[in-house]
């Protein structure tokens, strides 16, 4: 008896499993064929889907192929993808004589929203209103307060007459436009609710929308059918599935299954990628991110200030090992640099400061005995736990430890490091930091990590708590600048900050290694917000 | 009375370790170029602006069945217990919870199933052949399911059976109902669960073969097992009435624990085939440190593990005569 229960349970159980097995493969195969559709895979799912709370890179990455924007960024390759061109205004706006109004002219007869609405200048008005609303709780105050009456909503500086959207700022800033192409300033349906929790799809008038969002499992995107405008708009539809893991993207993408492996893939299959496919050769994609990855270091404490602190800095500079540390990172993680600004970043001016090649350790011995700093002296070293992070903090205590300095690491969950670390009087001496580009000016960078003028008692990006009266100088006179001669004063405090009064070692710009399956074409690479998946084909 | 007590300690460890944690969610809300101004409005609107009793005493009265009396004092307003919104999306932990519970009950009890299956035949064999090669077979298999990590099995049958082979699908999951878009019914559903479940079972049916083995080899020996023999009584019936009754026994005790504790999140299987369920929603909120989804993950786990543990307190009741509920 015992057998034959044993044998009919091990035979309904095959049967069961085939059944399923093949009338499941028969649907897969038939849903694989249909035509216009691209699939993506996400490993965690993006945090909003609303233009005024999303502030991910992968949720911008969407919005890029779903926005209309007053200003926005072209759909081309290298650095002509950074430069500025008008979306929904005529022209570029007209600016007062004392920079501080700014006047669109909206004429977007080209497209309407996915729900039929036409677009006018209200829409953007609504956007800017709907994230002054202190109940959106939107982080995009950060970047529009300086339009009179930003502390409310509706903004009293935002008026709209006729065809025409007339924003007055407080004062003159020249990086308003490149603020204004971000997408928190889309146009929205002026109905859109002020609802703190977020629209999970809202209309919108670029040359896609999202049609659906299951958090946390999928999001679907459709072409917008009232879009009429030049940007690409190839595929049909694009479905994103979220949740695998990176070792099932990177199979599934190769399966044909997805394709595209937005969630990235594993750190270590980037070399098997390359060798496979080429980079940059159709599959295989590897493009640089407005980013830079740093050591800060702490100004506020003794061992880095006067003269012999930036002794000090620049013997850490010239001893730290950048190769072996962007190694850490994977195949073609990045690029070595000794700046702050990225290369791609308007105003960037490749000087050669450092060793990128390797330590060099005889002159940064040389600057080790000018700042006085005694052998043996304990560096105390912030750094996280996550990723390559606490490998590169071994590289580090071996290069300090070559000049002299004995490291004391302290590894934190990333969101304990940017606490501590922003907190002013916090005693750490170096802490490692990244940053990302928001938009394509060099204020974000220069102006947000190292001015003196924006230090507080916590949540401090300037991390450095660098504050340097000349230098904040000659920050807030860049600030002012525009064209040409704001670029090439941006790229002067650059060079010199990081040439004379280091305030960090930079180490590496970032780079995107981006898989897609073999059927997709049309890859064109924004430098600000990332492949274009508007752009993308089927081959 | 006791499981009241374990909720309520359960829920307060958790707020305190998270409170431990020097993070400030308010300041990841805000992103990278977090302002004061902004990370004060989101402390406020998260609530992280208050005391931590305050904090919990909000908690626990949001979760609390009845909002108070009404006015002659005897009939008690009930309302929906709400878990909150979670810090980093904003959505509310019910739906979250909810939209995750099914995936998470859809692989613990397609896996209970599927590894009783294994369990049950080859354990009962193994007792009644032992040192059998059958046997043999057997006991390399419960050392293989119970050594090998499921992270590990999950990637070897994803590799094997999904990308080399092309079987089963890599990843994913599909709604047994409410399909969305092309994938979902009841067939997607399985074809989706059939490597997560072989996944999640072995390590299982690998412990329960053991314990089934033993179990059955010790009621075996029993006495009352040889007088009914001896009374000429039907190998079967034997089987089916001396001697599985009582070794499945315990196996019905460990079956109701497992799968309550299950039930909280299958942390590995769930990462490895991308299932968004319980066990993956709460690392991301840890990661994220999200309390609200976090604690919504454990409110969710502690009640499964109580009420699977007076389910397995009434079966004990039903399968054996001996005991009698008071």
């Amino acid at each position: 008896m015992s057998r034959k229960l044993w044998l009919s349970t091990v035979t309904m159980s095959i049967v069961l499993l085939a059944v399923f097995a093949a009338s499941a493969v028969a649907k897969s195969a038939k849903t694989g064929a249909v035509g216009g559709t691209l699939n993506a895979d996400l490993t965690t799912d993006v945090d909003y889907t609303d233009p005024a709370l999303d502030y991910l890179q992968t949720g911008w990455e969407i919005e890029y192929a779903t926005c209309l924007k007053l200003m926005n960024y072209p759909d081309a390759n290298g650095a002509k993808s950074s430069q500025l061109v008008p979306e929904a205004a005529a022209g570029f706006p007209k600016v007062s004589t004392n920079g501080k109004v700014y006047d669109f002219n909206v004429k977007a007869s080209f497209t309407k929203f996915s729900n039929g609405a036409p677009v006018t200048a209200a829409n953007f008005k609504a956007a800017i209103d709907r994230d002054a609303d202190p109940k959106m709780q939107s982080p995009a105050v950060a970047f529009f307060s300086d339009i009179v009456g930003s502390d409310k909503s509706p903004v009293s500086g935002v008026k709209v007459s006729g065809s025409h959207l007339i924003i007055t700022l407080t004062q003159a800033s020249p990086d308003f436009l490149a603020r204004m192409a971000m997408p928190f300033f889309c146009a929205i349906p002026t109905d859109l609710p002020h609802d703190p929790n977020g629209v999970l799809a809202p209309a919108s008038a670029g040359p896609y929308y999202i049609s659906d969002r299951v958090p946390n499992k999928s999001i679907t995107i459709k072409k917008n059918p009232n879009y009429k405008g030049k940007r690409p708009h190839n595929v049909n539809q694009i479905n994103y599935t979220v949740g695998n893991s990176l070792d099932a993207i990177y199979l599934r993408t190769q399966q044909g299954a997805t394709d595209y492996a937005a969630g990235g893939i594993p750190p270590a299959s980037y070399a098997e990628a390359a060798q496979k496919y080429g980079i940059n050769k159709g599959q295989f994609w590897v493009k640089p991110i407005l980013s830079v990855s740093y050591l800060a270091f702490n100004h506020d404490r003794p061992l880095f200030k006067g003269a012999t602190g930036t002794a000090l800095a620049k013997a850490i500079n010239y001893a730290i090992d950048r190769k072996a540390l962007l190694a850490q990172g994977g195949y073609l993680a990045g690029k070595r640099t000794d700046q702050i600004l990225p290369p791609g970043m308007a105003g960037f001016r490749d000087a050669s400061l450092y060793p990128l090649k390797g330590p060099d350790l005889t002159t940064a011995k040389k600057w080790m005995a000018k700042s006085g700093v005694k052998d043996g002296t304990t560096v105390e070293f912030y750094t996280s736990n996550r990723g390559a992070a606490p490998l590169q903090a071994q590289i580090y205590q071996f290069n300090l430890k070559q000049i002299g300095l004995s490291v004391n690491t302290h590894l934190f969950a990333r969101a304990v490091q940017i606490d501590k670390e922003g907190t002013r009087g916090e005693p750490f001496d170096i802490t490692t930091e990244g940053w990302l580009a928001d938009y394509a000016d060099p204020y974000d960078f220069i102006n947000v990590l190292l001015s003196g003028d924006n230090l507080h008692a916590s949540n401090n990006n300037n991390v450095a708590y660098f504050n340097d009266p000349k230098y904040n100088k000659a920050m807030r006179d860049a600030s002012l600048l525009s064209g040409d001669a704001r670029y090439k004063a941006y790229g002067n405090v650059d060079v010199n900050i990081s040439k004379d009064n280091p305030a960090w070692a930079a180490r590496a710009n970032s780079n995107n290694r981006l898989l897609v399956s073999s059927r997709v074409g049309c890859f064109t690479y924004n430098n600000i917000y990332g492949p274009n998946l508007a752009a993308l084909c089927i081959k | 009375m006791w499981a009241f007590v374990l909720f309520i300690a359960v829920t307060i460890v958790t707020y305190v370790i998270f409170y431990a944690i020097p993070a400030n969610p308010a300041r990841l809300a805000c992103g990278q170029r977090a302002t004061a101004e902004c990370i004060k409005r989101a402390a406020h609107y998260l609530g992280t602006d208050r005391p931590l009793y305050v904090q919990y005493g909000k908690f626990f009265g949001r979760l609390m069945p009845v909002a108070g009396l009404g006015p002659n004092n005897f009939s008690p307003h009930f309302k929906t217990p709400n878990l909150g919104r979670s810090f980093t999306n904003r959505l509310t932990v019910n739906s979250v919870v909810l939209n995750a519970a099914p995936v998470t009950a859809s692989l613990v009890f397609g896996g209970a199933v599927f590894w009783m299956l294994i369990a049950l035949p080859v354990g009962i064999l193994s007792a009644l052949r032992p040192r059998s090669l059958l046997d043999r077979i057997a006991m390399v298999f419960v050392l293989v399911g119970i050594s090998a990590h499921p992270v590990w099995i999950g990637l070897l049958l994803a590799y094997f059976l999904g990308f080399k082979a092309g079987v089963f699908p890599i990843t994913g999951y599909c709604d047994f109902i409410n399909p969305s878009g092309n994938c979902g019914g009841p067939v997607q559903w399985a074809y989706h669960l059939v490597l997560p479940w072989a996944t999640f079972a072995f390590l299982f049916a690998a412990l329960y073969v053991r314990m089934i083995r033993a179990n059955v080899m010790e009621a075996l020996g029993e006495d009352y097992v040889r007088t009914a023999r001896a009374k000429g009584a039907p190998e079967w019936l034997v089987m089916r009435s001396h001697v599985l009754r009582n070794a499945l026994l315990p196996v019905v005790t460990m079956l109701g624990m497992d799968i309550g504790i299950a039930l909280g999140g299958a942390i590995f299987t769930e990462s490895v085939f991308g299932l968004p369920g319980l066990g993956k929603t709460a690392i991301q909120a840890i990661e994220n440190f999200d309390l609200p989804t976090t604690q919504g993950v454990v409110v969710f786990a502690t009640l499964c593990i109580i009420l699977l543990t007076l389910v397995v307190d009434l079966l004990y009741a039903w399968i054996d005569p001996r005991i009698r509920l008071t």
